[in-house]
């Protein structure tokens, strides 16, 4: 899984972006590159999945790819997909990721859950104490109060948490085995949880790939819970794992004084920055903030025709933009590129 | 009240277990103590109780953030709400709250780098503490296998004239230690607990090969022909992950553990071998601390550990009640090069003396080297404590000793390993005890019958199956 996913970045950076581009992506880097990219290429889904991908876990999935001959690299670290690697990735399944919204939050919502089941389960069998499976006292403290707002000593929390789990999990349309797989690494009186290295050769696959498979479905399972009212203890359970504010705080903090009307040039004095990150903000502004018009900074007519000329040579390049389409700065590419064709 | 009537009430036992009583009434005395009880013997229990009695905060000094951890969980299971763990974990507003109530707390854990700031020893001054307990207590001396510097530099702490009784508590540790641990610590003659460290339901037995092959050969053969439940210890952690697949691969139920997993999955592995669903565990001395298991009959040393008080302790943790169980150290003539190579791993070179000074020419941090991952934390603590008291020669001489310490440690062990004695009367002589009595089967020496010990292994241990989602949610959250 973790290869496929890997050559569904490389396909859609499409051979404009350097090898590390992907590794930023799956760590969730935020830095005004990365976002961009991720609205340019339409990397949302693969986002911050792997916050704790190593450098190493990921050149030797990259040198395998060059063995295959899948891609071949440059010399500036940039890298070519080869036809065998398009098809390859062309064969890869469509995943579900939701990376951009939840961003390793989902490992808190399952912390809670956890610790939640643990708990009932516990109680079930008329044990008080037990060690708990989450060492995180913020996570203790949330359950504690999430256990005592819904009375769970009356013994009736058990069968509505089971309810509303059955409900969602009997909704998603993801393989039986992912469900199974969830399920255990959640543990509770006499039943404990399986490790990753039990599962993973239990499904016959490498750890990675387990790993994956259940962030797959939490982010599946996430998206159905935000869905509906349907599931009051688990929409409860899930309170502020979807990331609202999608800004990176610094662009959030520029957006406010452009609001107020300030320049680019004051908000650099302002802010004590320089103008490159001042633009990479409202690069970020035109690609998440709906409302955010570019009008003040490009004409409707100059970004036409970088729209076509995107389109004619099949690139997002700034340096092949930049050539083809006269008297355009790079910024002005940058917003036109990340706004979108309207 | 009866300390057995709050023995039961608090704590929900029947009765002390041996040494907890005496420790106990001679802290309710007034008197200092040094206890030197094996884990999972109750030692946390000797100042747990009087907590209950003295009606002033009972503060425990604890060296590891993991350990204390534990503590603080196991006073919290006891229903007990008036504690906390005053440490490096805290963000700052939790600091300054804890740190304005801590009078409130009947309980309060700390770390010996905590007691060193000024404002925690202020507000410590200023209260009245019923008890001051240093737990791993053997870590103050710089003898020991795991010198904690913070531990001398708090020593002073304990000079002043009104500071309440001291309890130190250890597992192991020789006479050596507890002089150490009675100077430093101030201990006005202090009552001295030292438990019997001979179990003679645990039987010694020892195997000499040739080479590590033969060795494989016989660890695998032995496993399969008898019972578990029983921890096998490695020396690295990928030893212990490849001779797990290989135990696996032959049909046992087994797993490997190290401090390389996550904490669920640690916690998963100890609860499935808890719950007999594991029978072996193939561990590095990672494992075990906090381990509740009274049944395991075996402990298998792949090689010989660092030193006898590691041996000591892991052994210990087989035959918890009471029944016959069974320890085996395999050795093989390299095992003593690579025992003094793991050893020194974690020591701080003359290399790293001039690095430091280095560095501070340069006007660096210092503890850029540890950023680096020139040397582990624990080496640069020793290497930091060190040349801010003494010169660079000094510092060279001193890491040289220490060295020197450890191989002979290893030395120690070597005797074990080799002696024609009997080994429990070695063991038992090495913390300055004498043996009594020796059991029938004693050890390889004084003539040993491993069938006698072990059962035979049940040739079909039922293998844990998944079973559909749907049913494990049902088990999980109705119990059926």
């Amino acid at each position: 899984m973790f290869h496929q996913i890997l050559l569904q970045i490389f396909q859609k950076l499409n051979n404009e972006r350097s090898i590390s581009a992907a590794y930023h992506v799956l760590r969730g880097k935020r830095s005004g590159q990365t976002i961009q990219d991720i609205g340019l290429f339409q990397l949302h889904k693969y986002f911050g999945l792997l916050p704790k991908l190593s450098r190493a876990t990921f050149d030797e999935a990259v040198s395998l790819f060059l063995q295959n001959s899948w891609l071949i690299m440059q010399e500036s670290g940039h890298y070519s997909m080869k036809k065998l690697g398009l098809q390859q990735a062309e064969q890869t399944p469509d995943f579900l990721f939701d990376g951009w919204h939840y961003r390793g939050n989902e490992h808190i919502f399952f912390a809670r859950l956890s610790l939640i089941v643990q708990s009932l389960s516990y109680q079930r069998a008329g044990l008080r104490s037990f060690s708990p499976i989450s060492r995180d006292t913020n996570i203790q403290s949330w359950v504690r109060t999430f256990l005592l707002e819904h009375n769970y000593q009356d013994g009736h929390l058990q069968q509505q948490l089971l309810e509303e789990c059955e409900n969602v999990l009997s909704e998603l349309s993801l393989s039986e085995a992912n469900k199974q797989l969830v399920l255990y690494r959640l543990s509770g009186y006499g039943l404990p949880g399986w490790t990753w290295q039990q599962l993973a050769s239990e499904r016959k696959e490498a750890i990675l790939d387990c790993q994956l498979a259940f962030i797959e479905l939490l982010h599946v399972f996430l998206n159905e819970v935000h869905q509906t009212t349907d599931y009051p203890l688990l929409g409860k359970i899930a309170e502020e794992i979807r990331v609202k504010a999608l800004l990176t705080d610094s662009a959030q903090q520029t957006a406010h004084l452009y609001e107020q009307g300030y320049s680019i040039e004051q908000i650099m004095q302002i802010r004590k920055l320089k103008q490159s990150t001042i633009e990479d903000h409202f690069v970020e502004l035109a690609m998440y903030e709906p409302n955010f018009s570019i009008g003040p900074f490009v004409s409707y007519k100059e970004a036409e025709k970088v729209w076509q000329a995107s389109k004619q040579y099949q690139t997002k390049k700034l340096k092949t933009l930049h050539e083809v389409v006269e008297g355009m700065s790079y910024f002005q590419l940058k917003l036109v590129l990340a706004k979108g064709e309207v | 009240m009866e300390l057995e009537q709050i023995l039961a009430k608090q704590f929900g036992y029947t009765a002390f277990r041996p040494g907890q009583k005496e420790v106990i009434e001679a802290i309710l005395e007034g008197k200092d103590v040094i206890a030197l009880l094996p884990t999972g013997m109750g030692k946390s229990l000797c100042y747990q109780l009087p907590g209950y009695i003295l009606q002033k905060p009972v503060l425990i000094v604890s060296p590891l953030l993991s350990l204390m951890q534990d503590q603080v969980e196991e006073l919290k299971r006891f229903g007990e709400k008036r504690v906390v763990a005053l440490n490096s974990f805290l963000t700052i507003s939790e600091k300054r709250y804890v740190l304005h109530f801590l009078a409130q707390f009947r309980f309060i854990f700390t770390s010996p780098e905590m007691l060193l700031q000024q404002q925690v020893q202020d507000k410590l001054s200023q209260m009245q503490l019923g008890l001051i307990v240093v737990d791993e207590a053997h870590c103050i001396s710089q003898w020991g296998f795991d010198f904690r510097p913070d531990y001398l530099r708090i020593g002073q702490w304990f000079s002043q004239a009104n500071r309440p009784p001291v309890l130190a508590l250890s597992a192991t540790a020789t006479n050596k230690v507890v002089n150490d641990i009675r100077d430093t610590l101030s201990l006005d003659s202090p009552f001295e607990f030292l438990y019997n460290v001979d179990r003679s339901n645990i039987h010694l037995g020892r195997v000499v090969f040739e080479d590590r092959e033969d060795k494989a050969h016989w660890i695998i053969q032995h496993i399969k022909e008898t019972a578990g439940p029983g921890i096998l210890y490695m020396s690295s952690r990928k030893r212990a992950e490849q001779y797990s697949e290989v135990l696996i691969q032959a049909g046992i139920r087994a797993a490997a553990y190290h401090a390389g997993f996550g904490a669920e999955d640690r916690q998963f592995i100890q609860q499935q071998f808890i719950d007999g669903e594991l029978d072996w565990i193939v561990a590095t001395n990672a494992f075990g601390m906090g381990i509740n298991k009274s049944d395991i009959r075996q402990v298998i040393h792949e090689t010989m550990p660092a030193n006898v008080e590691n041996y000591m302790q892991e052994i210990g943790r087989a035959g918890r009640d009471g029944h016959p169980a069974l320890a085996v150290l395999l050795y093989c003539d390299d095992d003593v090069e690579l025992a003094k190579f793991v050893v020194t791993g974690d020591l701080p070179t003359s290399g790293h003396v001039d690095r430091y000074q280095e560095l501070l020419y340069q006007q660096t941090q210092p503890s850029q080297m540890l950023k680096n991952g020139e040397l582990s934390e624990t080496a640069f603590r020793v290497l930091d404590y060190w040349l801010q008291q003494e010169t660079m020669e000094q510092v060279k001489v001193r890491l040289n000793h220490l060295a020197l310490e450890k191989y002979r440690a290893v030395n120690e062990m070597q005797k074990i390993t080799q002696t024609k004695d009997c080994i429990r009367k070695q063991l038992v002589g090495y913390f300055g005890q004498t043996l009594l009595k020796k059991p029938e089967n004693c050890c390889e020496n004084c003539g040993i019958n491993y069938d006698e010990i072990n059962k035979a292994r049940l040739k079909e241990e039922k293998k844990i199956e998944m079973i559909p989602w749907k049913s494990r949610l049902k088990q999980l959250l109705m119990g059926f």
